[in-house]
């Protein structure tokens, strides 16, 4: 009997993860408002994602179903956390955020070292990733100028979460590899 | 003979302090329209502490006239010097969303050229130039403190407020605001 053709969940963690990264560099580079990144990290960078995450579980995909889950939850976090600044609920400051943006960049760490054992395009985007927090984190506590510096840094990171889509969708669609990961940064 | 001495200086006495009284409350009268300048750099603290804590979600109430924002004759202002735009406006809104860099006033003074520089001072600072009084049909001299607001997912936005007077030096202004924002430092 031949098996149901099965989707890879990654194809909708990488697009919510990607797209809702690049709008919220449109903002920090101060292209747009920040209406937007609050609507679509709730809807695809947050709900999608998260959704993916969980479909992960079942490919036996330990790093998606942390990675895909994880940054879900970021986004409807934040989201959640600037829409609670517009109505007092539960205020979090400038220094809150960064507090918040911490946190992530250490859970970020973790995962950047598994990325680095999967392929280059992880490593790369997962090392893009690492770095756009740490500048977040400085623009945030003391280095307000370098906001800009982490929006263009942090477009690279999400046109690299793309390119792992497009990789993806692009070699089922052609039925073979069009844009080429590379090797693991980490060999065993 | 000593009784009418005594009247009559009783009398002085009375009279001198009536008159006293009705000018300190004259004055006072007159002073109730105009704001102060310590009033302006409380509220343009103020403001700027409300950005930090509720971030581009306090924007808004920036951009209200009936705001607590606005006070006697005066009100805050929101501007980006980075981006060449004016973000709240209470009494302008045609300003809004506008580049500000060219804004000259009746001296061919640049105002937010002047005012970008002193907002990058630790403590502020205080520029002059000539502006139209709210209500009024022609400028006057007008005195403005702007300061740098801090706040998440921003390279920072400058926020400012002024007085209309016609014989308050900047020298006298600093000087008072450098004392309200390190009081321990004066002893009086």
């Amino acid at each position: 009997m031949q098996q149901q053709k099965q989707g890879n969940p990654a194809v909708v963690g990488l697009g919510g993860f990607g797209l809702t990264t690049m709008v919220l560099q449109f903002h920090n580079v101060g292209w747009m408002g920040i209406g937007p990144v609050i609507w679509l990290g709730l809807i695809f960078g947050g709900l999608a994602q998260m959704i993916a995450g969980f479909q992960e579980k079942s490919t036996g995909n330990n790093f998606g179903y942390c990675a895909f889950t994880a940054y879900g939850s970021f986004w409807i976090s934040l989201a959640l956390l600037l829409i609670g600044n517009q109505f007092n609920i539960y205020v979090s400051s400038k220094t809150d955020i960064g507090w918040f943006l911490v946190a992530w960049t250490l859970f970020t760490a973790i995962l950047w070292i598994g990325a680095m054992r999967i392929h280059g395009a992880m490593a790369t985007t997962f090392t893009l990733l690492l770095i756009g927090f740490i500048l977040l984190d400085l623009a945030h506590f003391g280095y307000p100028q370098l906001t800009v510096v982490a929006g263009y840094e942090l477009m690279l990171t999400a046109l690299a979460a793309w390119y792992m889509m497009a990789h993806v969708i692009f070699a089922d669609v052609f039925g073979r590899n069009i844009l080429p990961v590379g090797n693991p940064w980490i060999k065993v | 003979m000593h009784s009418i001495r005594k009247l009559t200086r009783a009398a002085l006495i009375a009279l001198t302090l009536t008159v006293t009284t009705l000018l300190t409350h004259s004055a006072a009268v007159a002073d109730e329209s105009a704001a102060t300048p310590d009033e302006v750099v409380t509220k343009v603290w103020g403001a700027a502490k409300v950005l930090q804590t509720k971030g581009a979600s306090a924007i808004p109430s920036l951009n209200n006239a009936d705001g607590p924002w606005v006070w006697k004759d005066s009100y805050v202002f929101a501007f980006d010097c980075r981006l060449d735009r004016m973000v709240a406006h209470p009494m302008r809104p045609d300003l809004v969303g506008r580049p500000i860099m060219q804004v000259t006033d009746n001296n061919g003074k640049y105002i937010f050229k002047e005012l970008c520089a002193a907002a990058t001072a630790k403590n502020g600072g205080w520029v002059e130039y000539q502006w139209t009084k709210p209500g009024a049909g022609q400028t006057s001299r007008k005195l403005s403190y702007a300061v740098t607001a801090d706040l998440a997912f921003s390279t920072g936005i400058q926020v400012a407020a002024g007085v209309y007077d016609e014989t308050l030096s900047l020298e006298q202004l600093n000087k008072m605001t450098a004392e309200m924002a390190d009081p321990g430092n004066y002893s009086h």
